[in-house]
């Protein structure tokens, strides 16, 4: 699997998820319509994404998606065409609903972030983890071993459900 | 090995580890709400044949928006009541509900050494109980609806030791600030920050549970302050008190990956003046001279700017932070035979939170100061209903996020404890409740 395409930049720290979707969307029972109002919440957030048409990888600063735990955050972005994100840090619940949603959560160093910032297109290599910059050399990054596999295919769903008879087992005995 | 209380929790849930360093983790309790289960429920009534692991794990609720405000809301309402029917799940209607995280605790749903899980953030209330209690997915609570576990890594533990007494003045939410403050924003990512201390001890179950309640404003998995004969006694005095249950505590020389140490009689009222709960300050003081500025853009502020002469143009007392009995008695000591000034709302926690009010005749001393009384919802908190604020609007609040467009879009917020919000509503700006004079009574007037 591969995410190509260029960059959506927001160079700050703790972009939190009401920014990202603001509460006021979350009305509904499905995870559709939230690509729309992607960044709504973010004072720049309308200009940042007329900037960049056609963005398909954020790249932010630390922190990215702290605050709500609203999955309607992963939604968004795929709604909008965001499958990946690359940051050097992410706040717990929202890396969790990237990974479940296969939004590619990318960690590295802010020194290498503040240099993607300025690039114009990416290629992640989600099996090899590795990421290219205008094909230029590349760079190595690490996922979860076992939530890289809900992202390739399956989905964490069905692992979970394949559990079922030995968490059962496992409270039995408890 | 010594082990920190959060080891114990752990090591008592763990069905499997898995790889990378993950673990499956059985969830003792799944708590639900009209917001983010209906996507995780319709998605297992499509692909798994509607079979929940155990529906009596499950206890479900109207709590964001109650009632319904509009179609959608009605749809996710609508959803969660014939969802929670069809399994024979626990479920609080619009009139005997409240906001999860204050009615879950009140009805005695959650008891020490349980594992706990919420479509939502501020779970990590729960961790007050000596619960391991977090926020997560919709996916992940469908996860843990349909197999009974979370997929999680094992969070590192932090000691957050508050020694010493807190001054009178000063206040859980005042505490909670002030951790966030000392440890950073996303200084707690990654951690479970574990209480312990004289300072700690000394708080009934409803400061704790407005201390752990802003665990995730650090970034933090969750807050933990283990069961004592505080817990014992207010879990004997709810509806279901519950038995049966095993206080745990952390061993004697537990090995903890950070330690923090606070003195609780240092923490002073604070009210935050950034985009962030850590960008606060004492209420006498003044918007810091290395303020970010974006932040002060946002707020619309001037480093050095003394924070008590920011005007404000509404004060909301409510959200699962601080809305239960005793912050409304705080708020209610303040407004009591004063007026506001400003728009003011006063949301409690759940409907029992509102009748046990009512009892105690606090919503007479709200409604006679001029503040909107109203029935239980998260309301204004988020931005959702019943409350929000208009951009470029100022509202002091004793909710637990103040982060850009949180209340409103383009509204700015200042969080603050329920009496600091009560004494700002009086004065329409940020105020100390010590600036508030008594009121005069009619027989000394008389007199």
């Amino acid at each position: 699997m591969t995410v190509e395409g260029t960059v959506l930049p927001i160079p700050r720290a703790n972009i939190d998820t009401d920014q990202i979707i603001p509460a006021h969307y979350l009305t509904r029972i499905d995870a559709e319509g939230m690509g729309e109002h992607l960044f709504e919440g973010m004072p720049d957030g309308a200009h940042l994404l007329a900037l960049h048409p056609g963005a398909s990888i954020v790249v932010a600063g630390e922190n990215f998606g702290c605050g709500s735990s609203r999955e309607h955050a992963a939604w968004a972005l795929l709604g909008r065409g965001f499958h990946a994100v690359i940051a050097p840090s992410f706040a717990r619940i929202f890396l969790e609903n990237a990974y479940n949603n296969g939004v590619v959560p990318v960690v590295l160093p802010q020194r290498i972030v503040d240099e993607l910032m300025g690039a114009r297109a990416l290629s992640i290599d989600v099996e090899g983890e590795t990421l290219r910059a205008d094909g230029g050399e590349p760079i190595r990054f690490e996922l979860d071993p076992l939530r890289k596999q809900f992202v390739l295919g399956g989905g964490v769903l069905k692992y979970l459900a394949s559990k079922i008879p030995g968490v059962r087992a496992w409270e039995a005995a408890r | 090995m010594k082990r920190s209380l959060f080891d114990k929790l752990w090591d008592a849930h763990v069905v499997e580890e898995l790889p990378g360093g993950n673990a499956l983790v059985f969830m003792d309790l799944v708590v639900a709400h009209e917001i983010t289960t209906p996507p995780g429920a319709i998605a297992i009534e499509k692909e798994f044949g509607d079979e929940l692991y155990a529906g009596e794990r499950i206890v479900a609720m109207i709590d964001h928006v109650a009632p319904a405000k509009d179609a959608a809301t009605a749809i996710q309402a609508q959803t969660v009541r014939v969802w929670a029917k069809r399994h024979g799940i626990r479920f609080h209607d619009i009139g005997d509900n409240g906001i999860c995280h204050v009615l879950v605790p009140e009805r005695g749903y959650v008891t020490p050494g349980m594992t706990v899980c919420c479509g939502d953030s501020h779970t990590c209330t729960l961790g007050a109980f000596g619960a391991f209690a977090l926020g997560i997915g919709t996916t992940a609570q469908a996860g843990a609806m349909l197999a009974g576990c979370l997929i999680l890594q094992r969070p590192k533990v932090m000691r957050v030791e508050v020694t010493g007494t807190l001054p009178a003045d000063a206040t859980a939410k005042d505490l909670t600030l002030s951790v966030i403050a000392t440890i950073g924003f996303r200084g707690g990512t990654g951690y479970v920050l574990e209480y312990a201390g004289s300072a700690i001890r000394a708080l009934s179950m409803e400061q704790r549970m407005t201390l752990c309640n802003m665990a995730i404003e650090a970034g933090a998995t969750t807050g933990l302050v283990a069961a004592d004969a505080t817990t014992a006694a207010y879990l004997a005095a709810t509806p279901a008190a519950p038995t049966g249950w095993t206080p745990l505590q952390a061993d004697d020389d537990a090995e903890y990956a950070a330690h923090v140490t606070i003195d609780a009689s240092a923490i002073r009222p604070v009210v935050s003046w950034g985009t962030n709960p850590g960008e606060n300050a004492p209420i006498d003081g003044v918007v810091p001279f290395d303020a970010a500025a974006e932040s002060l853009a946002y707020m619309d502020l001037q480093p050095g700017q003394a924070l008590r002469s920011i005007a404000i143009d509404q004060a909301f007392i409510g959200s699962c932070t601080n809305s239960r009995i005793g912050d409304l008695r705080a708020a209610a000591a303040v407004l009591r035979g004063q007026r506001v000034s400003v728009p003011t709302i006063v949301t409690p926690g759940s409907q029992l939170v509102r009748r046990q009010a009512e009892r105690e005749g606090l919503h007479d001393i709200f409604q006679d100061a001029g503040a909107l009384w109203t029935h239980s919802s998260c309301g204004p908190c988020l931005g959702m209903s019943m409350g929000v604020i208009a951009a470029g609007t100022r509202c002091v609040s004793s909710s637990n996020r103040n982060f850009p467009g949180r209340m409103g879009d383009g509204g700015r917020v200042h969080l603050a404890a329920p009496a600091v919000v009560a004494a700002s509503a009086i004065l329409g700006r940020i105020a100390s409740p010590s600036e508030i004079e008594a009121p005069v009574s009619a027989e000394m007037a008389l007199a």
